[in-house]
């Protein structure tokens, strides 16, 4: 096989950057590389150039889309078009610097441009120059790879990047919720809760929510992060969209964001469900919960918080968790005191003072609550997460004369 | 019919998905004749199939306990009887059932019960067919709530003739195999009959 070509074109890049090298010896290593070690000619080129542009400490020596002459990796892409595998041309904006999570990250970020958002991985090796946040740069001969189904970035020592001198604009594309994917995403939002925090790391967790769908969102604590005020319609730029278990959450770490004027009417808000309660779960009735500030889980019957360990000053609760079937779904409910209490009739104070009076104790409580509901036919309204409904009402379904004479016409109709 | 198929099959790692309880008259899960399973793991649901044309892995049923029964000397169980409308179902309820049985075994008769619970068909050795529910839970209602269920049953069997002569029901090629003679035009009418003698 003839490397002369190949060797050729990597002397005359290297010869581009100001370094002769021996032809000799670049045909040398693409034949050891091919001949003895099997590897695939386009393949041995990028990495013999790679090898010889870090021997001689050079940057932005590309190698092109393999041996194809790289007018591919020359031509500017849209961020919103390039796919794990490629190797691309961008020009873009830092719209975010992220801490290096690891010492042979030299740098990592967000770099954006008007279709979309696409995050940066800058290798310690790389030796390419620092980008700004706020800076417009054209990033020459990245590639493009996949990290978790998510596409990333590599600057790797190949890669050009320069700044871009003039001034551009920068208008995000705002995804509604329902359309966002695993990556960066932009979103237009109101807060519809906030949870208390899991995490001493953690600045402030919850739902966010627009027309078409509701998504859990977190921000960690780092500088100059702000909360979000909840109820509060907010757009937030560039935000990185994770994926775990089949659900996306939103990490704002890297978004910026900004709060608005007017209201959104946030759907999933209100699922509708009739059917039957077909099972009520261990954890029913009267629960004890930890007393701790911002805590509240529930305890076991020893008292035991999983955080804050044996709570022996616990609070009373009330609760029902349990599974509603309409006959063709299921939703995993979860119903809070003052549902529970309309629901079964049965109050918090009844239920303590039973507890306290009865062999059973707490037992009698959940015993009682599942004779009274169990096998009901119930109208649910809440809100809906996945298969799981969180009750925000719950009343018992009434017979209705009028369903009754419509389903005797239907099944009499056609017979 | 949203678990039909293999979608629920492949959700093992990110949580599991219950199986809806079917709402089904007496007088149709008496005549179910096949039973299958979906997947090869010995965790994978079994089903019955209902001759109206869906799967079933799980019942919800209301009627009048009318009869039950201790069994087993080792192994304790109860057998019951549950009256409908269109006939009776047979329930039981075993020590693996622990909470059930004691459910069951507190129950006075005649009430008005519901019950959850997985139906199995069961052949005898002289070739009779006996689909028997093997009770999750069981409870004491009112009589709205019967009455509430058998609107339920009549409108999911109507809903499931439906689907099947309007060729949307998954499970039709396996209708037309196992209960090739059913006329579905007879659960209509035990729907019919059913409805009829509620009495507002």
């Amino acid at each position: 096989m003839d490397f002369s070509i190949t060797a050729e074109r990597i002397s005359v890049k290297l010869g581009q950057k100001g370094q002769s090298v021996d032809k000799k010896r670049i045909e040398a290593k693409l034949r050891r590389l091919v001949e003895e070690f099997g590897v695939q000619p386009a393949e041995a080129e990028r990495s013999v150039t790679n090898e010889l542009a870090k021997e001689f400490n050079l940057t932005g020596v590309g190698t092109g889309s393999g041996g194809g002459g790289g007018a591919g990796a020359k031509e500017t892409r849209s961020i919103a078009d390039i796919a794990p595998g490629e190797w691309v041309t961008i020009e873009g904006k830092v719209v975010s610097i992220l801490s290096p999570p690891s010492p042979s990250i030299a740098q990592s970020g967000i770099i954006a441009d008007p279709t979309g958002a696409i995050r940066f991985v800058a290798w310690a090796k790389a030796n390419a120059p620092k980008m700004q946040e706020g800076a417009w740069y054209r990033i020459e001969s990245a590639v493009v790879d996949e990290f978790k189904g998510v596409a990333n970035l590599k600057i790797h020592s190949g890669t050009g990047i320069k700044p871009v001198i003039e001034d551009r604009a920068l208008i995000p594309s705002v995804l509604k919720i329902g359309e966002l994917r695993p990556g960066i995403g932009s979103v237009r939002a109101k807060v519809v809760q906030e949870w208390d925090v899991a995490h001493e790391r953690m600045l402030q967790s919850g739902i966010l929510g627009d027309e078409s769908g509701t998504v859990k969102f977190v921000i960690w604590k780092e500088s100059g992060k702000e909360k979000l005020a909840v109820g509060s319609v907010y757009t937030i730029f560039h935000a990185i969209v994770e994926e775990f278990n089949g659900r996306f959450s939103l990490n704002l770490s890297t978004a910026t964001y900004m709060q608005e004027d007017g209201d959104i009417t946030v759907s999933g808000g209100d699922t509708e469900v009739r059917g039957t309660i077909v099972h009520i779960a261990p954890g029913s009735g009267l629960i004890k919960r930890c007393p701790v500030e911002g805590c509240n889980r529930a305890l076991s019957r020893q008292n035991y918080c999983p955080v804050h360990e044996i709570q022996p000053k616990f609070v009373y609760d009330l609760r029902i968790k349990g599974w509603l079937d309409d006959g063709k779904k299921t939703y995993n409910i979860l119903l809070q005191r003052d549902v529970v209490e309309s629901l079964t009739g049965m109050n918090l104070d009844t239920a303590q003072e039973l507890a306290e009076n009865n062999p059973l104790g707490m037992d009698e409580v959940f015993l009682r609550m599942r004779d009274a509901v169990l096998g009901r036919y119930v109208l649910c309204h809440g809100r809906e997460i996945d298969n799981r409904l969180l009750v925000r009402s719950c009343e018992r379904l009434k017979m209705e004369s009028g369903e009754h004479t419509a389903l005797l016409n239907r099944a009499g109709g056609a017979a | 019919m949203s678990n039909g198929g293999t979608p629920s099959q492949g959700k093992r790692d990110g949580g599991f998905e219950r199986e809806p309880a079917r709402r089904v008259f007496a007088a149709e899960l008496r005549e179910c004749r096949y039973q299958f399973r979906d997947g090869d793991d010995e965790k994978s649901p079994t089903f019955v199939l209902l001759p109206s044309g869906e799967r079933c892995n799980r019942v919800f049923l209301v009627g009048t306990l009318t009869e039950k029964q201790r069994q087993g000397d080792q192994n304790i169980f109860y057998r019951g009887r549950v009256v409908d409308p269109t006939g009776t179902f047979f329930v039981m309820a075993g020590s693996y059932q622990p909470e059930a049985m004691q459910q069951l075994a507190k129950i006075e008769t005649p009430a008005f019960v519901a019950v959850v619970g997985k139906p199995n068909i069961y052949q005898t050795p002289d070739g009779a067919y006996l689909i028997s529910v093997r009770v999750e839970s069981i409870t004491v209602v009112d009589r709205e709530t019967r009455d509430l269920w058998v609107l339920d049953a009549a409108r999911s069997t109507l809903d499931r003739i439906d689907a099947l002569a309007q060729g949307t029901a998954p499970d039709a090629p396996r209708i037309k195999e196992h209960y090739p003679s059913l006329d579905p035009a007879t659960f209509r009418k035990i729907a019919y009959e059913a409805l009829a003698q509620i009495k507002i």
